[in-house]
């Protein structure tokens, strides 16, 4: 794979955002790839379609910056947990990661960085919410609405719009009634301040135990509500000392290395991660290790220790969240919430707990049934209708019957051993080689067949049966009635291997005439 | 009895009450102040059924661990807060008639209690599901429920019983659901039943736990004599287990019998090889000094009468 090296960033420069400049285009002008959505998967997308030699790009974006999570997850604490240097394109390393595992803001500026560096931002439509897809069979090309009245056409769509792109709102009854201040995690209010506040986080997921260890700094109190508890690992963060930087500005390849390392090391995890194993009982073991040296009160152990099989539900990584729960002006709430009421939250042990603002830690709204916008394909099917009980799809990336287009995050792409660059870059460079076989051959259709994508799923499935996701939690991996729409049953290795070749056979094909 | 626990639920949903609801300086404290008589026994009665409300509280969220369902784990978890709110809302008629000795400072109650309580944080987490749901209905039905009854019928303050009708409609929920399980415990084949139920009353931990539970009855049987009531009462409440609980299902359990059988001796105060050695152990118990116990577990700090907090 090219190593594009994208320039040093600069680590306490604030990074500016890339100008929102629409230049609407013209109904009806047609684009050879449309890509909804500038996240890391749509501009990832383009940099390898450009380099591939496609240039007739557009990327439709509705908001006014690009970055899509990472721009919109901008909450005191924001990280990832997955390395800096595994959480990055292996075709734009960035050597100046000030830490092992950066902040949202570092990623967000590597994100506007790829922007830059490869020339996006002509590309960028801003403003441009998708509201429908329809195909034209007779013209094979797909028509994109956008909810300020424009359409674009294009000869292929990439859906790029994000799996946790919806803030998510939990269903509490009541939640209008509360009169305070009501801030979501996902959609960050940096006017609020919380100094000398009553504060409530309601969830106890990825985003919260970030959160909540910096609000005990500045808050006069912080009650976190917890429904279930998460298995809690300690991450080994550092500040990335100067050396390092050095050594991988100088020499591409000692960072490729180290990256290689850290894949490696994610993927031996899935052996207790992803499938149930003695391995997976070590990590259970390691991980009640670590929540015992931090917290000495045998309730509150037994309040935090989980009651599903790791791996079930996403494992969380932090070294502040127990030490955050205890806190003098931090209280941990394990009671059913009842209702909102206009003063704060009512718990069923009958206490109005009340506060001036409540923070809502409660994730994403993500589409594992039904589409994320109306998509009509071959012959007027509606995608939303097939995917009513749980999306499938071949590979994760094509959708039998929606020809020309190509999903980033499709269904049973999700890992949950290691990092979702890995799997974005493989389907991204299946999806160029899509792309060049539709464009060279002057395709008109390019569908993948109904049967391939049967036979594909049926074998997900029953792999999936064996995993610790489909192991009796109830999770955001799973729909209602307990698909697993979401997760790769399978290590990173496999997943790329399946995607490194375009299996043209897998399509069917019809020429433009 | 069997019910549909989607529906059951659902109303635990639907019903939710909190402290707020009640207006604690409504008048009619009068009735319980003034009343010199009873006045210092109800203080040590009203400390009593709080803690009460922990035995069950903690047995519920045990329960929640061992739940088979997903519906009923959630069933257990608002039942065992629910718990927690009758604890909170009788500290909180507690403070009304000023019987708290400090506003923030908990009742203590007695030794037997506390030893129950203290049991059921250590062990009742590896108890399994058929041990915890057969004897909870029984101190649900003759501590909790029939010490609300005695309540009603002495006090006569308004609040106390607007508060009550709120508790005593989750209670009937609780025994909705405790008979349900009981009767699901008697499933599976007897033989199986009747291997665990041998080995598990060799634990050791379990030993310990009856001697805790035991003398617990008689204890209560002794405190509402002393407060003037009947203990037929209780006797009662405690054939109401064997009579609810005796169902086609509920009789194939073997801890079912067990229990309703040491109800019946209970109730029996001719039978002096039960009444003998226990009424012992209550009277040794009491001897214990409060220096000798643990320190009470944190969850039980969670207790407030404030409405808001």
């Amino acid at each position: 794979m090219n190593d594009f090296r994208i320039p040093t960033l600069k680590r306490k420069k604030k990074v500016a955002a890339v100008p929102a400049t629409p230049e609407p285009v013209a109904e009806m002008t047609t684009v050879d790839v449309l890509i909804v959505g500038a996240g890391f998967a749509g501009l990832g997308t383009a940099i390898r379609l450009q380099q591939a030699g496609v240039k007739n790009i557009a990327i439709l974006e509705r908001g006014s910056e690009v970055g899509g999570t990472w721009r919109d997850n901008q909450y005191p604490g924001a990280a990832c947990d997955i390395p800096s240097n595994l959480y990055s394109y292996s075709f734009a390393q960035n050597p100046e990661w000030s830490r092992g595992f950066s902040g949202s803001r570092e990623i967000l500026g590597y994100v506007h960085q790829l922007v830059q560096r490869f020339d996006l931002a002509p590309l960028v439509r801003f403003g441009q919410n998708v509201v429908s897809m329809d195909f034209d069979e007779a013209s094979g090309r797909w028509s994109v609405r956008t909810d300020n009245g424009q359409t674009h056409r294009a000869r292929s769509v990439v859906m790029a719009q994000g799996p946790l792109s919806n803030s998510s709102w939990p269903k509490i009854s009541g939640l209008e009634t509360y009169e305070g201040h009501k801030i979501h995690s996902a959609r960050w209010d940096h006017s609020y301040d919380f100094t000398g506040k009553r504060v409530a986080v309601v969830g106890t997921g990825a985003s919260a135990i970030q959160i909540v260890p910096e609000l005990v700094k500045q808050a006069a109190h912080v009650k976190v509500f917890q429904r279930t508890p998460a298995w809690v690992m300690p991450r080994p963060d550092y500040a990335s000392p100067e050396w390092s930087k050095k050594l991988f500005g100088r020499i591409p390849r000692a960072q490729t290395a180290f990256r290689e390392l850290l894949y490696w090391v994610h993927e031996s995890m899935a052996v207790g991660v992803v499938w149930t194993t003695p391995v997976t009982r070590l990590f259970e073991r390691l991980a009640k290790l670590y929540l015992r040296s931090q917290v000495p009160d045998p309730w509150m152990r037994r309040q935090l220790t989980p009651e599903f099989r790791l791996g079930c539900k996403r494992i969380l990584i932090s070294n502040d969240w127990y030490a955050a729960l205890q806190a003098p002006n931090c209280q941990l709430v394990t009671w059913p919430i009842a209702n909102l009421a206009p003063k704060g939250i009512r718990t069923v042990e009958g206490i109005e707990h009340q506060f001036d603002c409540i923070v809502f830690a409660t994730g994403f709204d993500v589409s594992k049934s039904g589409a994320p916008f109306p998509v009509t394909g071959l012959g007027g099917r509606k995608l939303d209708a097939e995917w009513s009980r749980g999306a499938q799809a071949y590979k994760s990336v094509s959708v039998s019957g929606y020809p020309n287009v190509f999903l980033t995050f499709g269904p049973n792409s999700g890992p949950g051993h290691n990092s979702a660059l890995v799997y974005m870059e493989a389907q991204i460079d299946y999806i160029v080689q899509g792309v060049k076989k539709l464009l060279d051959e002057n395709l008109k259709v390019l569908d993948v067949r109904a049967e391939v994508q049967k036979a594909y799923n049926a074998g997900i499935q029953k792999r999936l049966l064996r995993t610790n996701w489909n192991s009796g939690c109830r999770s955001w991996y799973l729909t209602e009635d307990g698909f697993n729409s979401t997760m790769y049953p399978g290590l990173a290795t496999q997943y790329r291997a399946q995607m490194a070749r375009f299996e043209a056979n897998d399509y069917r094909t019809m020429r433009a005439a | 009895m069997q019910l549909d626990l989607t529906k059951m639920l659902a109303k635990i949903k639907d019903s939710q009450w909190a402290l707020a609801d009640i207006d604690w300086d409504a008048p009619g404290r009068e009735l319980v102040t003034e009343n010199a008589e009873l006045y210092p026994k109800l203080k040590a009665f009203m400390a009593d059924l709080m803690w009460i409300e922990h035995v069950g509280a903690r047995g519920f969220a045990a329960m929640a661990k061992k739940a088979p369902t997903e519906e009923l784990r959630e069933i257990y978890r608002y039942f065992h807060a629910e718990e927690q709110k009758h604890a909170n809302a009788e500290m909180a008629l507690m403070k009304r008639w000023g019987m708290l000795d400090d506003a923030d400072t908990l009742p203590e109650p007695n030794i037997n209690i506390r030893l129950v309580v203290e049991w059921l944080d250590t062990y009742s987490d590896q108890m399994p599901l058929s041990v915890l749901g057969s004897v909870i209905p029984m101190l649900e039905i003759t501590l909790d429920g029939a010490l609300c009854k005695f309540l009603l019928d002495t006090v006569d303050d308004p609040v106390c019983h607007a508060a009550f009708e709120k508790i005593n409609a989750d209670e009937a929920r609780h025994l909705g659901v405790d008979f349900h399980v009981l009767e699901m415990l008697g499933h599976g084949p007897l033989y199986r039943q009747g291997l665990e139920f041998v080995a598990k009353l060799l634990d050791p931990r379990l030993m310990i736990g009856i001697a805790s539970y035991l003398p617990l009855l008689n204890k209560m049987r002794d405190n509402l004599v002393k407060l003037g009531l009947k203990e037929e009462k209780l006797y009662e409440a405690i054939r109401k287990y064997e009579r609810v609980g005796g169902t086609p299902g509920g009789r194939r359990n073997p801890w079912f019998q067990l229990i309703s059988r040491q109800g019946r001796w209970v109730i029996d105060r001719a039978n002096w090889a039960y009444h003998v050695p226990v009424d012992a152990l209550v009277k040794l118990t009491a001897r214990i000094p409060a220096s000798a116990l643990p320190a009470v577990p944190t969850w039980v700090k969670q207790l407030t009468w404030k409405p808001a907090a």
